[in-house]
């Protein structure tokens, strides 16, 4: 097998799949994400049979994953440079530009959130949550290589189903009533950070020099070689 | 994720969760041998190897971000698990250090040769970067194991069944690493 980076081809079937969400999401609004509605996309959209069974061996799964990653790229598109913003300003600004994106059809939207709630279906949703939030940081610049990389996306996982699921029932104007719950939210998230800054310190101190930990295994390497 | 090959992206994930390891197994070391009068040049030994395994955690540090790579979920046990092992041969004596040194450098040694030969006809120049810092390191960590070999290493108590256990060890995080 080759191993050349960025020789791995582009997704050979995501213009087929962009067809075929494009006729299929005015009638998803009504029809929901169906079987039915697929097959009538894939026909209105003039897919050949064999093709649309390799760009959609899931079936309606790959249509939503589909969904999921236009609303991302086009929440990417849209997003300015993150610079002169703070982190809790960049993370605000990307979940409220992902609302956005789904917001001229946000019935297909609300249909994705109750087809990806279906039991069996929980991997499907948390993979996609977790690329929306995994785009999320990599736009603001974050560079965590340790647990924190999946803790932040976990987190901010939360965030989004919990803002999109205030949306979905708010009435306010401007969609003013979910802004504001959103930077609560985050506002929940930042008081988190604190906590677990607070935290990580304490654990310095216990790895530190004049730690616990560091005081045992020093009070044991002295035992091992007989001095006092 | 991203544009990157799987299979490149196994590699830099495996190694990143690696080097982080053996950081931490010098670490337990150093907590050990720091605080033994007449056991400074063990204790100097060890931070010099814990220096360059920091340098290349740093090179793939900053390679799992550029990429786009996801690190490994299992790094807070490898963490803990470094520490562990670094602070409990060291607690069994200078020698057993030194052979639990030259057991995971011998695995890490080999591990590297594998990624060298997988990337070696690679026309690619990121690749081709890739390649060099690896020889580089598998240099640095064959030092480390002659250093562990001339210190004593196989002098240790049941050096053969410790050495093996340990390698056995670190076989099962390589393999754990690249795909969890």
């Amino acid at each position: 097998m080759p191993i050349v980076a960025g020789m791995s081809a582009q997704d050979p079937y995501l213009e087929t799949r962009q067809a075929v969400l494009a006729k299929a999401l005015p009638n998803v609004a009504f029809d929901g994400w169906s079987k039915a509605v697929l097959a009538a996309a894939i026909e209105q959209a003039e897919i050949d049979p064999a093709m649309a069974e390799l760009a959609f061996p899931h079936g309606v799964d790959n249509l939503i994953k589909t969904y999921s990653a236009a609303g991302d790229a086009a929440m990417l598109a849209a997003l300015p440079k993150p610079d002169g913003l703070k982190i809790r300003a960049r993370i605000t600004e990307a979940v409220w530009q992902r609302l956005l994106e789904d917001g001229d059809n946000i019935e297909a939207a609300r249909r994705a959130a109750g087809y990806l709630s279906v039991p069996g279906r929980q991997k499907l949703a948390a993979d996609l949550l977790f690329t929306s939030a995994h785009l999320m940081w990599r736009w603001a610049g974050d560079e965590a290589t340790d647990y924190n990389y999946y803790s932040k996306r976990l987190i901010l996982s939360g965030v989004i189903t919990a803002t999109r699921l205030y949306w979905f029932d708010d009435k306010s104007d401007d969609f003013a009533n979910t802004r504001a719950f959103l930077e609560r939210r985050i506002e929940n998230v930042m008081q988190f950070e604190k906590v677990k800054a607070k935290a990580k310190n304490w654990s310095e101190k216990i790895h530190g020099d004049k730690a616990p930990l560091d005081g045992l295994i020093g009070a044991l390497a002295k035992m091992r070689y007989r001095q006092s | 994720m991203g544009a990157t090959n799987k299979r490149l992206a196994e590699m830099i994930r495996v190694d990143h969760a690696g080097e982080h390891g053996a950081v931490r197994i010098y670490d337990g070391q150093k907590a050990v041998f720091d605080k033994i009068k007449g056991k400074e040049k063990t204790a100097q030994m060890v931070a010099h190897m814990a220096d360059q395994e920091q340098e290349h955690l740093a090179y793939f540090d900053a390679l799992i971000t550029q990429r786009d790579i996801r690190p490994t979920a299992l790094g807070p046990f490898w963490d803990a698990a470094g520490f562990a092992l670094g602070a409990a041969t060291a607690l069994m004596g200078e020698k057993a250090a030194m052979a639990c040194t030259a057991a995971v450098e011998t695995e890490i040694d080999a591990h590297y040769a594998a990624q060298l030969a997988a990337l070696a006809d690679s026309q690619d120049e990121d690749d081709k970067a890739l390649a060099k810092k690896i020889e580089k390191f598998r240099a640095d960590e064959a030092e480390h194991k002659h250093t562990a070999l001339e210190n004593g290493a196989e002098d240790a108590p049941a050096y053969q069944t410790m050495s093996r256990l340990i390698r056995f060890g670190c076989r099962v995080a390589i393999r754990a690493s690249e795909k969890i």
